[in-house]
């Protein structure tokens, strides 16, 4: 195959990717006629800002963006706190029933989260807890991924930093926040950009405990209002699309290594 | 504590370094004590809640609950609902596991000889997958709308018949086909390109040497050295695919007629739409056991694949 073939296939696949952000994009800079005219015109005649304000009178999207910032934050800081002390007990302190309790830590990885929706979803609303944001938090606070990511990191430091701190009469705790937070943050960076995206993108389980618009996430948030408004006004809808993805594509941008990094390598386990 | 675990060690006496011992073992089950009164809650107390309520006859909000043994598995043995949405899972399982590997394999040996720009289109072909696909599900319904979606216009404009390619239960599932590869191949792509960077290019050159055609070079050294990836990429795009859900819900919400209800959304409309507790618990058992299943299935070819 020649470069040239290859170029030219590699960039007819790129643009076969990029289509439907062009087109969202290029969608929700037209006039509600225009987006109506027949044919196919990616670039807007007039470019409009109209359905951008539309959008954001229809549905609270600043709301639904505040929502998920507010929960894949709440999941990540209190996964954090828990999952960081039982990686490093797994890890480093040797406790009987060590090896059998990470056999637990296993067997928890692999329950996927559908199989415990019926059940979760009845504890939460017996607990009146559904349509809080702490429906949205709690079920993902313990996370197995999470534990056995950060035990591997655990078990890489070489065993003198640990000895060096005990000599210097650190305790556990310190030991761990001072001596080995700073060393598995590359590890604590993975696990984060995992989290936030999986929770900011979850779909299923805000469908399932909430039932006020206002405390939907981006993705529920932007289903209800194609399906509220759609037929009617893609122009607003494809203008909300836009606000709903912007967050994760900076940031995508902005540290590309990491997120494929985060999502494709570190979570080939989770 | 200001006394250090070393200090404690190079005590004498069995009973001091019994309490070192002890003073050791607390902190470890008081580390682990959090994490686990979560998975005791949310992962292995629902699974076995699962199985009481899955025997019960009971809808959510009623007042009644009896004991039907297994009368929601024989329920589901008999609904054609449960048997469609198994075979729909199945149909997309192996469309999209299998256009996306084959895909993100080609797209993955074409970037490896792109030069400079590889990091810029390994970018653009991963974009999907880093963006919310609810949001991306709603655009990809307005490209598939019968009356104004750009694809239909394409076709008018080459002179072909439009199409209702999400009211039409024979198309709705391609189409749902094609959004689950285009947000997955670059997923796939990623790792295969992972795979590739360790196989050495010194067998390549060693092959170009002795007159091997680039075809034989991909068949003799590339597909048989990337098999362990490949197993691994066939493992996890199947747990995906059998656990896909939102673009599925916001393009054809299992429509039309059920023609592209899979698992997960039989799951979310028998148990929170119709509320029938009980048989949404049977749905997640037989869920589970599938699932469980893929991951033994895994662990047997493991042993299987040729590895160097």
């Amino acid at each position: 195959m020649s470069a040239g073939v290859l170029h030219a296939f590699i960039i007819v696949m790129a643009l076969l990717t990029l289509f439907p952000f062009l087109w969202m994009a290029g969608t929700s800079l037209k006039s509600p006629e225009e987006v109506f005219r027949p044919g196919v015109h990616l670039i807007p005649a007039n470019v409009t800002w109209g359905n951008y304000g539309t959008a954001l009178r229809k549905v609270p999207l600043w709301r639904f963006l505040l929502n998920g910032t507010i929960v894949a934050g709440g999941v990540l800081a209190l996964q954090l706190l828990v999952i960081i002390p039982a990686a490093f007990a797994f890890a480093r302190i040797e406790f009987p029933g060590r090896d059998l309790m990470f056999v637990l830590v296993l067997a928890a990885l692999v329950v996927p989260g559908y199989v415990t929706s019926v059940p979760n979803f009845l504890l939460l609303s017996g607990l009146r807890l559904t349509n809080t944001y702490w429906a949205l938090v709690l079920p993902f606070v313990g996370s197995a991924f999470g534990i056995f990511l950060l035990r591997q990191f655990f078990r890489q430091i070489p065993g003198e930093i640990l000895d060096a701190a005990l000599i210097d009469g650190c305790n556990t705790v310190r030991l761990l926040w001072n001596v080995l937070l700073p060393l598995v943050r590359p590890a604590i960076a993975a696990f984060a950009v995992f989290s936030v995206v999986t929770h900011w993108n979850d779909f299923f389980w805000p469908l399932i405990v909430i039932q006020s618009t206002h405390l939907y996430t981006p993705p529920a948030g932007i289903a209800y209002f194609a399906d509220s408004d759609g037929g009617a006004n893609w122009g607003a809808v494809m203008a909300a699309s836009g606000i709903i993805i912007t967050p994760l594509i900076i940031m995508f941008v902005a540290a590309r290594r990491q997120f494929i990094e985060s999502l494709a390598h570190v979570s080939l386990k989770g | 504590m200001s006394s250090s675990l070393a200090g404690q060690a190079a005590l004498p006496g069995a009973r001091l370094r019994r309490q070192a011992n002890l003073t050791r073992y607390l902190v470890g089950y008081l580390f682990i004590l959090p994490a686990f009164i979560f998975f005791v809650v949310f992962k292995f107390g629902a699974v076995a809640y699962l199985i009481p309520l899955s025997l019960a006859d009971w809808r959510l909000g009623s007042t009644t609950r009896a004991f039907v043994g297994v009368g929601n598995y024989r329920k589901l043995i008999v609904s054609p609902e449960f048997w469609n949405a198994l075979s729909n899972t199945g149909i997309y399982t192996v469309a999209v596991g299998g256009l996306s590997i084959a895909l993100g394999l080609v797209l993955a040996l074409a970037l490896r000889r792109a030069g400079r720009l590889q990091g810029l289109y390994q970018a653009v072909f991963f974009l999907p997958v880093a963006a919310t696909m609810s949001a991306m599900a709603v655009v990809w319904r307005f490209i598939f709308d019968t009356n104004i979606g750009v694809l239909n216009a394409l076709m008018r404009a080459a002179g072909m018949e439009p199409l209702s390619w999400l009211q039409d239960n024979r198309l709705a599932m391609a189409a749902v086909v094609l959004v689950g590869v285009w947000s997955n191949m670059g997923y796939t792509m990623v790792l295969f390109l992972a795979g590739l960077t360790t196989i050495s290019r010194d067998l390549h050159e060693a092959a170009a040497i002795d007159g091997a055609s680039a075809p034989r070079q991909f068949w003799s050294i590339t597909w048989p050295l990337l098999s362990p990836v490949t197993l691994f990429v066939v493992v996890i795009m199947t747990l995906r695919s059998v656990q896909a859900f939102d673009s599925i819900k916001v393009l054809t919400d299992g429509g039309p007629l059920g023609a592209t209800q899979v698992l997960s959304h039989l799951l979310y409309r028998v148990g929170f739409q119709y509320f029938d507790t009980g048989f949404a618990s049977a749905i997640s058992v037989v869920f589970f056991a599938l699932l469980a299943g893929v991951t033994l299935l895994q662990m047997r070819a493991e042993r299987l694949v040729h590895y160097q």
